[in-house]
């Protein structure tokens, strides 16, 4: 039996239980917006953009380090390279996990998780609860890129001799993040369950 | 818990929202597509064309790290390195960024910017520590062009420089290299940009770059000398050090100016050729317009003669000898040999302008005037020019004691009969003076300087062990002496020449005792002016004299 069965819905700020509003309608004693399920529109709009917004963030440079005589211009994959290259491979582990897999697996799961609620599948629901848990845990470490970039861009300015400044991927990266953080915050994971009531009810 | 009667639970509010209109969060996605076509767009729009640039090695080239730079701004990268078909360049391709695409047309140059250390002294070195990158020098053409071939060096002209060229021609290029300094008036007002062999290899061409506003200086009259190294000149005035800057010992270099400084002409044009002589004096001297072979034949073999000798008529130099040649007079059964020389009459100045001014006058021209001094007595003389360094040199004198000789006479060819010269008589002077020293008996003189020095040393045995000892005796008698004398001496200096020394006491007084003589003397004469009568008659009891 669900809320949704019995036709109550429950007031998220005050916890009030009403009769399920047959359209959009607030709580008629803390006024906060009341929603059978928030509506998986949102939660699209946002995985496009990050969607949008991933591909400039990979394919531009990431920090600009400027290292008498050399400069250096690298993308978050030509950095991973790098770091790969000189021997720092546990660096290019932590960069690549949080800055390529973090985000690209968020991306990929919250798409998943969404054309299957649209389609109401009732495919293994247990396992995508779960699946949404995981990308609501982690999102919030794929900053890293950005919190290194921003620290060493007010760290190290030594001049000539040695600058680093952050790349134009810089702000489509924590957008990316940002967003895909929205995203998964704006999922109703309530939707993951909705196609395994009508198959009950069948 | 009791049981709950759904419909008792309160109903939310139903709000009020328009229907139809979608949901305001579509903007985030349209915002994001939006920006990220964007900066898609203007990577691809900076993204200019793909060049690729042939050079002889990749040497301190990289991919993805050398980069392509115009006025030390970089414009492009090298994307790609490889090996032409036939193996023998590398091909470097090159993504040029938007803003430089109108960098590739036809006529742009591109070099590999590397430390060089060189004439203009030290340039790219800042690439020793960034690595070798690919300069570029734009073309002035608006034909695009995706090939090109890289140079090994810099160009000595950069495109957008304001100057002329004009073109050199010499033999003898010297220590000049690209880029050795061309000047005027000490000042540096150009360079020299090319530097090649002509295609038949026995000269050298050069194209040099005059800066604006100096080009204007380069006229129909201006010639051009080599300034390389150090010009010292020891004359009658002294030793003189002449170069233009310290740039053109080491690197040489080009100097210009006019045979007639008040009249440079007018500024010439470009690409206009010229010729580079190897000095000052050589490109200052009048142009030879008028030359003559000459043709000399001495009676003997001629040694030190070779083509470039100097010919000197009467101490001018007029002409250089291009050949010698030794011959066989089978008639006379002597050898003798042939000079060939080339001669520029007008070298002379006004004694040839006056003899061609007095040959107008009986129709002959200044050849004919030349030959006419033959039976005048010019000879032709083989003379040292230096003892030391035994250089010779022909000189050609007015010789009127000379005997009569008889030439052949040859069509446009100035034929001057020979004579023994200056160099022949020391020759044959130095000659007998060697033979002379031959025969001096230096066996014999040697012997004889060996018994003289033996019975010398003898001597000085003998004067060591006997004459030593005594002369010590004399030395120490005779310093006994000395002190002696010096005692004397000294005495009579008391007795002479101290004011009070009793000679000089009795010399005073005789002296005044003769003062007083002489006053009486002068007395006695005044008054025997006066009265001349006294010495027959005696002196009357008149007055006495005063």
């Amino acid at each position: 039996m669900t809320a949704g069965e019995l036709g109550v819905v429950k007031c998220e700020t005050c916890n009030l239980v009403m009769r399920a509003p047959g359209d959009d309608a607030e709580c008629s004693r803390c006024g906060e917006r009341v929603v059978v399920r928030k509506p998986l529109s949102r939660c699209v709009a946002l995985v496009i953009a990050a969607v949008a917004l991933y591909f400039p963030a990979n394919v531009l440079p990431m920090m600009k380090t400027e290292q008498f005589p050399l400069h250096r211009s690298d993308t978050i994959l030509s950095g991973i390279k790098f770091l790969w290259r000189e021997g720092s491979w546990e660096l290019a582990v932590l960069v690549f996990t949080a800055s390529i897999l973090v985000p690209l697996t968020k991306l990929l799961a919250l798409g998943f998780l969404l054309i299957t609620s649209w389609r109401r599948s009732a495919w293994r629901p247990r396992a995508r609860t779960n699946l949404y848990r995981v990308i609501e845990a982690i999102g919030h470490w794929s900053m890293l890129d950005v919190f290194v970039v921003s620290l060493l861009t007010a760290v190290v300015q030594l001049g000539r001799f040695a600058n680093v400044e952050p790349g134009a991927a810089v702000l489509p990266f924590a957008s990316v993040v940002v967003l895909t953080m929205l995203a998964s915050a704006s999922f109703d994971p309530r939707t993951i369950w909705d196609g395994v009531r009508e198959v009950q009810h069948e | 818990m009791s049981e709950v009667n759904l419909d008792e639970l309160p109903a939310p509010n139903v709000r009020q929202h328009k229907r139809g209109r979608p949901s305001a969060i579509w903007i985030v996605p349209i915002v994001a597509i939006v920006a990220a076509s964007a900066l898609a767009v203007r990577t691809y729009l900076r993204a200019g064309p793909t060049i690729y640039i042939t050079f002889e090695s990749a040497d301190s080239l990289e991919v993805g790290k050398s980069d392509v730079r115009y006025k030390n701004v970089p414009v492009g990268k090298i994307t790609d390195i490889s090996i032409t078909d036939d193996l023998k360049q590398i091909t470097a391709t090159v993504q040029l960024s938007r803003g430089a695409a109108n960098l590739a047309v036809e006529d742009t140059k591109f070099w590999v910017e590397r430390p060089r250390i060189g004439v203009g002294g030290v340039s790219g070195l800042g690439t020793l520590l960034s690595g070798a990158y690919i300069g570029v020098d734009v073309g002035s053409s608006t034909t695009k062009a995706e090939n090109f071939i890289g140079l090994e060096k810099p160009p000595g002209v950069l495109h957008d420089q304001v100057g002329k060229r004009f073109r050199l021609t010499t033999h003898d290029a010297g220590s000049l290299v690209v880029r050795s300094p061309v000047y005027l008036q000490r000042q540096q007002v150009g360079a020299i940009s090319e530097l090649a062999l002509s295609p038949d290899g026995k000269s050298v061409e050069m194209e040099m770059f005059i800066d604006a506003p100096y080009d204007r200086d380069v006229t129909d009259g201006t010639v051009f000398w080599n300034a390389s190294g150090l010009d010292v000149t020891l004359d009658a005035a002294g030793l003189r050090l002449d170069t233009q800057s310290l740039t053109t010992v080491i690197a040489g270099g080009i100097a210009f100016g006019y045979r007639d400084a008040d009249h440079p002409g007018k500024p010439a044009a470009e690409n206009t050729k010229y010729v580079l002589f190897e000095d000052r004096p050589h490109a200052m001297a009048k142009p030879d317009t008028v030359s003559l072979p000459l043709a000399v034949r001495f009676d003997k073999p001629l040694r030190g003669v070779a083509p470039g000798t100097v010919v000197d008529f009467d101490g001018t130099r007029v002409g250089t000898v291009d050949d010698v040649r030794p011959g066989y007079d089978a008639a006379r059964g002597t050898f003798f040999t042939d000079v060939d020389a080339t001669v520029f009459p007008e070298r002379l100045g006004a004694a040839y302008a006056g003899l061609v001014s007095e040959g107008t006058r009986t129709g002959k021209t200044g050849p004919d005037m030349l030959q006419a001094l033959v039976p005048r007595g010019l000879r032709a003389q083989l003379r040292s020019g230096n003892l030391l360094t035994g250089t010779f040199f022909i000189a050609l004198v007015l010789d009127p004691t000379a005997k009569a000789a008889t030439v052949t006479p040859r069509d446009g060819v100035w034929v001057v009969p020979s004579e023994p010269g200056g160099a022949d008589q020391i020759q044959d002077q130095v000659g007998e003076i060697v033979s002379k020293i031959d025969k001096i008996p230096f066996d014999q003189i040697g012997t004889d300087v060996h018994d003289a020095t033996r019975a010398a040393s003898t001597l000085l045995g003998h004067v060591d062990h006997e004459v030593v000892p005594d002369a010590t005796k004399l030395v120490a008698q005779a310093q006994l002496a000395m002190a002696a004398l010096r005692e004397g001496l000294a005495a009579i200096r008391d007795n002479v020449a101290a004011p009070d020394s009793p000679i000089q006491q009795s010399a005073r007084s005789t002296l005044e005792e003769l003062d007083r003589a002489a006053f009486s003397l002068r007395g006695l004469a005044d008054f025997l002016k006066h009265h001349p009568e006294t010495i027959l008659r005696g002196r009357d009891s008149g007055p006495e004299p005063h």
